[in-house]
């Protein structure tokens, strides 16, 4: 069967500093978090952790008021980063014309619309109230997201959603990158969404006891990956989106590629649900080498899972350094976690997008907060500080989500 | 006529549209209300006056019918 290459060329996300994409980015490289500190005002006890918000996102100006009343937060984030990804595509928003039945959605989302029915069991159990709105079905569905997405840009194809954890929006673009590849979709919007905040989701990761601790001041710097003082990792809200189109086809209309997605391999570990193990994660990123045709000294940047947990860090520098052997030393990494946080389905939407701007603009964003490195993640070469200018043919981005199921992603850079 | 206040409320909150718009003759699909919006503004009117709505009542097309609709249940309810 003869393989389509396939063109990224749209790249949107809902950014938690505010602005837009090319800022995102600036900010990154500049090694500047986005982590803020979470105070609310919950019964029995408020929330206070560090937390990355995107208090500038009004979904009633990016979507519209009777777009938005018909959304989860997590699907109005997806919406917008889709909307943003599909205008920097050049794509109209409807086909006008066009036949768009081969084009879908593949997204991602590890908790869905856990907030509708959150706010659901506020108004019966708190409020006292006996009957729920009719929408919360629709608001709370996983695979609203993918749907709306759908009907909003005319897309007639495969619609679905994943949810894998922390690997859901890596195992989406996976997904969606194999079916353009193999000519079933010419075009597929993908990435993923997630919005941790729910009174209860976030209660219940505190309790796992991997949260980094912080208050009003040092919450920025809460969440250090590779740093022998890190505390665990930092949740997040937030959306980000990838066109993923078959190569001919972009290059037929003029479109502009930031890069070319190559390879995709998941596995999984098969021992334990929070433990990981470097094994199934090596077996991840050999499979998506071969998948991509590249070897271990092709790749000049991974964009680490790196949550900044005592027990992931480690692991996955093993697994690094156990793939790419000799050239491990030199191999630049570094964990953006650091500064966007982690985002559970969006997570790896965001990484990807992170991953081809290194690629693009021959800049690798650092780890940041990274003082003294952790003696067990020493053997990677660990980029403290952005580095520009970096002649970068091709990166690989890491997820390997609880449940031990492990997705690796492999980019190449245009022109090199 | 406190129905139109409802209707109005919640085509401003959920559609963004403007009062001066809501008005008898309006139909409900052009402002924006789809059977979704519909069965939401439904479920808003039996909250806000607690009546319940039999299943098998007959979908208004016009503000002017669904204020028709909803003052009769009104007035229905207090007698």
């Amino acid at each position: 069967m003869s393989q389509r290459r396939v063109a990224i060329t749209g790249l949107g996300l809902v950014s938690p500093y505010g602005g837009d994409l090319a800022d995102f980015f600036t900010r990154l490289c500049a090694g500047q978090s986005a982590v803020g500190f979470l105070q609310t005002d919950d019964v029995p006890r408020p929330l206070s952790m560090p937390f990355v918000s995107c208090p500038a996102f009004d979904p009633d100006v990016a979507l519209g008021k009777p777009l938005a009343s018909m959304m989860d937060r997590f699907a109005q984030f997806a919406m917008a980063a889709a909307f943003s990804a599909w205008d920097d595509a050049g794509l109209p928003r409807k086909g006008e014309g066009e036949d768009r039945d081969d084009w879908g959605v593949a997204w991602g989302t590890a908790l869905g619309g856990t907030m509708a029915y959150e706010k659901g069991y506020r108004e019966l159990w708190q409020k006292g109230r006996e009957r729920l709105s009719p929408l919360t079905v629709l608001l709370g569905m996983n695979s609203s997201a993918n749907a709306h997405i759908s009907i909003q840009l005319g897309l007639g194809g495969v619609s679905m959603s994943h949810t894998v954890a922390c690997a859901s929006s890596a195992i989406a673009i996976g997904e969606a990158f194999r079916r353009v590849r193999s000519g079933e979709a010419t075009v597929m919007l993908t990435g993923g969404s997630d919005v941790p905040q729910a009174y209860g989701v976030a209660r219940a990761w505190e309790a796992l006891r991997v949260m980094a601790p912080g208050d009003a001041d040092t919450s920025a710097t809460a969440c250090r990956p590779f740093s022998a003082d890190r505390h665990g990792l930092v949740l997040g809200e937030g959306g980000a989106a990838l066109v993923l189109e078959d190569w001919e086809h972009a290059v037929a209309r003029g479109a502009r590629i930031h890069g070319e997605i190559v390879g995709y391999g998941t596995t999984c570990d098969h021992s334990h649900l929070v433990r990981p193990e470097a094994e199934g994660q090596i077996r991840a990123i050999r499979l998506t080498l071969a998948d991509a045709g590249l070897n271990a000294a092709n790749i000049d940047y991974v964009n680490a899972h790196g949550t900044a947990t005592a027990e992931g860090d480690p692991v996955e520098v093993a697994a690094l350094k156990s793939v790419f052997g000799e050239h491990a030393a030199s191999l630049p990494v570094s964990a953006t976690k650091s500064m966007h946080g982690h985002m559970l389905g969006g997570s790896a939407a965001i990484e990807a997008i992170v991953t081809v701007l290194a690629l693009r603009d021959g800049s690798i964003p650092p780890t940041a907060h990274l003082g003294q490195l952790d003696p067990a993640c020493i053997g990677v070469d660990h980029v403290t500080t952005a580095r520009h200018g970096q002649p970068l043919r091709a990166a690989l981005s890491n997820s390997f989500a609880f449940g031990g199921s492990n997705a690796v992603l492999a980019f190449r850079a245009v022109d090199l | 006529m406190e129905s139109i206040g409802l209707i109005r409320d919640f085509l401003k909150d959920r559609l963004g549209v403007e009062p001066e718009n809501v008005v008898p003759g309006a139909q409900l699909a052009e402002l924006g209300v789809d059977s979704l919006m519909m069965l939401e503004l439904m479920f808003e009117f039996e909250d806000r006056f607690g009546i319940k709505l039999s299943r098998d009542i007959k979908t208004p097309r016009t503000v002017g019918e669904m204020v028709s609709l909803m003052d009769g249940l009104i007035a229905k309810s207090k007698s």
